[in-house]
């Protein structure tokens, strides 16, 4: 019997509350050349299903990775029984705003889908780009080049007659460079990919990152580290969603803003320079957090969080948006089967505006051109952060010298109130985002002018 | 079937469809997990998992797969697709071979606690409680934002085609609390505390609740001080990551080999403070990474890497060590069952000073502590910066304020030579380094002024 046959004949039994079952089976494949040898030629799939069950308000979860008939059963059995004997420990009894069942299916748009393609190809292409990256310059002393295929089958059903099945496909690479010269040494990291077949290779070449990785491990290594002070800066396009997702997309999280984030209270009120439109879109063609549905069912939708600088609305689950009195915004999303959804973003953006690069620059006396993203982390205050790889001076509107990068940090209200303008050069890239369990997400923007603080050197 | 008759399973049937050598790795683990979210207890979590992962070489080709599923034809198809791969893939020359059965030593003491494995959602429940209670019970002025509590059963399982066979079962109790203090209209800055334990009784979720309470309470009404040099403490969870993060990666023989780390050539030279020494400890008692066996399934042992400010050594896995014709230092590690085996530190102890916190303090004419550091730091070239969070402001050998949008940056490897003094009490971080408090000198402090 096919696993989610198993999970409905489970739901057929008719458990107590409301239920819900998700059954998930992710295929992967992994290639990796370091320094000219293929390191990893991974393939597998892991397979499992869960249950989420409410009753009188209060939450039971489980999962397994054994989908036989008893163990779902079992499976159903633990989560109702956590769900009854944890009743009594917790405050808050949990409603659902109300939602129509729905039965549908959604695959990615591809192109060249992955399971059809042969995967010498990938190892050649993965080989192709190590060389040339080792071969940009004599310095480059160690590379690491990766591509991966990530094929989620995701199907969802629920005591209220919801069958959903979801196959997702996203394809991913990155490159990383470390060069060293004279006692100095320096490191760079790009990637690239989307929701999509094999295609993201043709639209995003692996080989151009990857020489903009050695390109700048290899200038970087005698630079020196970017002064420390508050500056104006131009964040490159590349970098932008970094911005949107960590100084404002986790603060709209309604379950961060029943806790107090900056956001609380200020829908309807101004946030934001004019300038600002920040979205967040879980329909974004070819996002890496693109879904048609959450994983609880509700259909995914572009949520408009800060229009024209004021802020129209928060993110949420079926279970916030009744605590709030709106409707679910699709932002439920879960890792794998081994976690309930909690609120999470899609693919968060700052819309475009018309400026050149040479324009954004033209008005700094002094400052920065930031490149090339690195970790980054946000605060209930608003305060947040993210790493920089590399720091171009901007001198009264000149691009001048190459620094390495350092962390910038700002608190979210100040640095887009200082968003002053905004470039043309849309992008969307990829993301992972940790926050309980991680996820894929979208980032994306143009390249803009604010103020931030710089963590670096005297 | 048992977990190690499936790994024998896959080594068997990977070698009569032609591999040269066959590795396979089990991993089972059982969890009970409460998730706190919104300020109150939000979910229970059981769960059940388990997976194989099976390396092959043929002709110094490797090919590696896995599944999650156990049971005789699933790992006949996985063994299928590892041999594939390996013949799709490209021979490496540096190849010597997979490692040999050793005789293993005792199991570390401690490593396996009955009272975890059997653990019920209602005793999880109650511990996740008392953590509750007690940031609550602290200050009026302390809520809980999020947490996660969880108890974890782990057994594994390494087998290979050299007649390695190694099984054991550990445990881990892992629980944080997120609190955030409130008043006049004024949020502090999100307040991060942990416990982890091998053992259930030495575990002690009070001591989560009330500490992350006073991080957060000792973080509100932050002011700014003026940029400047000077002495900074760096708490145990800081430390961990701005300092012991880069040794981490600079002893890791992979690094050392590709040209990735400083201290490539450098052993038997100065790298630190004379007060530092620093061993990687596979066999501790009660340590979170502590096992008699690799994920290789070769002895872990002590390792010295920093002895007196001394760069020691490296650590090793079987690939790494190979390479150089030494022996492997049981250095192997996987997150987890789908992944190839990385060098990794097992529990990288940082030998204690005799300092309290308070005595740390009474030593910084002027400087800082950083309670939580949340910034970016380049494993290769040590440099890091990043916002100090729950961070005051020392004068006179006293705590005046907490600071607020201030930012600290510098160079991990000066920072090593900078050390002046190293706290008493050590606790294990999130990259299993066993971290004291550290005070070094010469950090870059910045603010906006």
């Amino acid at each position: 019997m096919v696993a989610l046959d198993v999970l409905k004949k489970s739901l057929q039994k008719r458990p107590e509350g409301y239920v819900e079952l998700r059954h998930h089976k992710r295929q992967t494949f992994n290639i990796s050349a370091k320094d000219g040898k293929i390191d990893t030629l991974n393939s597998g799939a892991i397979e499992g299903a869960c249950a989420r069950v409410l009753i009188n308000g209060s939450w039971g979860f489980a999962s397994s990775t054994m989908l036989e008939e008893e163990k779902i059963d079992k499976m159903l059995k633990d989560a109702a029984s956590l769900a009854k004997s944890s009743k009594s420990k917790k405050k808050r009894v949990v409603k659902l705003a109300s939602l129509k069942p729905h039965v549908d299916r959604y695959e990615t748009s591809m192109k060249k889908d992955p399971r059809k393609a042969g995967k010498e190809d990938l190892v050649s292409l993965v080989i192709d780009v190590d060389k040339a990256v080792r071969d940009f310059s004599k310095i480059i002393v160690s590379d690491t080049v990766t591509f991966n295929i990530v094929d989620d089958n995701l199907a969802f059903i629920s005591s209220e007659g919801s069958e959903i099945h979801q196959r997702i496909v996203r394809c991913f690479g990155s490159v990383t460079v470390v060069a060293r010269e004279k006692g100095n040494i320096a490191s760079a990291y790009e990637s690239i990919g989307e929701q999509s077949g094999l295609e993201v290779l043709e639209k995003t070449p692996l080989m151009n990152v990857g020489l903009t990785a050695a390109e700048r491990a290899s200038k970087l290594v005698s630079a020196k580290v970017a002064p420390a002070g508050y500056y104006h800066v131009i964040l490159e396009n590349r970098i932008v969603g970094l911005l949107a997702h960590e100084a404002v997309g986790h603060c709209s999280e309604a379950d961060l803003v029943f806790g107090g984030s900056f956001l609380a209270n200020k829908i309807g009120e101004r946030v934001a320079s004019e300038k600002v439109t920040l979205v967040d879109d879980g329909v974004f063609p070819n996002g890496f957090g693109t879904m048609k549905y959450d994983d609880e069912g509700v259909p995914t939708q572009k949520t408009v969080i800060i229009e024209k600088g004021v802020c129209k609305s928060f993110l949420h689950s079926r279970e916030t948006a009744q605590h709030f009195g709106v409707n679910p915004t699709g932002n439920a999303r879960a890792w794998n089967f081994e976690f309930d959804p909690i609120i999470r973003m899609r693919n968060t953006y700052i819309e475009a505006g018309d400026y050149t690069l040479e324009e954004l620059a033209e008005d700094i006396k002094e400052g920065f051109f930031l490149k090339g993203g690195l970790g980054g982390q946000a605060d209930f205050n608003g305060e947040f952060m993210f790493g920089t790889q590399e720091a171009i001076r901007i001198k009264n509107g000149e691009f001048a010298e190459s620094m390495r990068g350092v962390t910038i940090s700002g608190n979210a209200f100040e640095v887009l109130k200082n968003v002053d303008a905004i470039g043309k050069d849309f992008i969307m890239r990829v993301g992972l985002c940790g926050k309980e369990q991680i996820n894929y997400v979208g980032m994306g923007g143009a390249s803009l002018r604010t103020k931030v603080l710089m963590g670096g050197a005297k | 079937m048992s977990l190690l008759n499936f790994a024998e399973l896959a080594v068997k049937t990977c070698q009569k469809l032609g591999a040269d050598e066959t590795e396979a790795f089990i991993q089972s683990q059982q969890i009970v997990e409460v998730v706190l979210e919104r300020a109150e207890i939000q979910n229970e979590r059981f769960k059940t998992q388990s997976g194989v992962g099976i390396r092959v070489i043929k002709d110094k080709k490797l090919g590696f797969a896995f599944a999650s599923k156990l049971s005789k034809e699933s790992i006949e198809e996985t063994c299928k697709v590892a041999i594939s791969l390996a013949k799709a893939s490209v021979p490496n020359p540096e190849w010597v071979s997979l490692p040999s059965k050793e005789r293993l030593p005792k199991t570390p003491e401690g490593i396996f606690d009955p009272e975890i494995a059997n653990i019920s959602g209602d005793e999880m429940l109650n511990l996740v409680i008392n953590a509750y209670d007690a940031a609550k019970g602290y200050d009026k002025r302390v809520d809980i934002d999020d947490g996660k509590f969880s108890a974890i059963l782990n057994e594994i399982v390494v087998a290979n085609s050299h007649e390695v066979e190694a099984q054991e079962k550990t445990t881990r109790i892992e629980g944080y609390l997120v609190c955030v203090a409130k008043e006049h209209g004024e949020t502090s800055s999100m307040a991060y505390e942990y416990d982890v334990s091998t053992i259930l009784k030495e575990f002690l979720p009070e001591k989560i609740g009330r500490s992350a309470a006073e991080k957060a309470l000792s973080s509100l009404h932050p002011k700014t001080v003026e940029s400047f040099t000077g002495k900074v403490i760096l708490d145990s969870d800081p430390a961990s990551f701005i300092l012991f993060y880069p040794v981490i990666s600079s002893v890791n023989a992979d690094n050392v080999q590709r040209g990735r780390s400083l201290w490539a050539g450098k052993i038997g030279e100065k790298v630190a403070a004379s007060k530092l020494t620093v061993f990687d400890d596979g066999l501790m008692p009660r340590g979170v990474g502590s096992l008699n066996f690799d994920f290789e399934g070769i002895p872990r042992q002590k390792t010295p890497i920093i002895t007196r400010g001394k760069l020691e050594g490296f650590i090793h896995n079987s690939y790494t060590a190979n390479k150089e014709g030494r022996k492997s230092t049981g250095n192997a590690y996987r997150e987890s069952y789908n992944m190839l085996p990385t060098v990794a530190a097992s529990n990288f102890v940082i030998n204690t000073g005799k300092k309290r916190l308070d005595e740390l303090i009474a030593e910084v004419d002027k400087g800082m502590i950083v309670r939580r550091f949340s910034g970016n730091v380049r494993p290769e070239s040590g440099e890091f910066s990043g916002i100090a969070k729950q961070a005051s402001y020392i004068e006179n050998g006293q705590i005046k304020h907490a600071l607020r949008e201030t930012m600290i940056s510098g160079n991990a490897f000066q920072a090593l030579k900078d050390i002046i003094d190293i706290g008493c009490e050590i606790r294990p971080t999130e990259i299993r380094a066993y971290t004291p408090s550290i005070l070094v000198d010469n950090i870059q402090i910045i603010s906006k002024q």
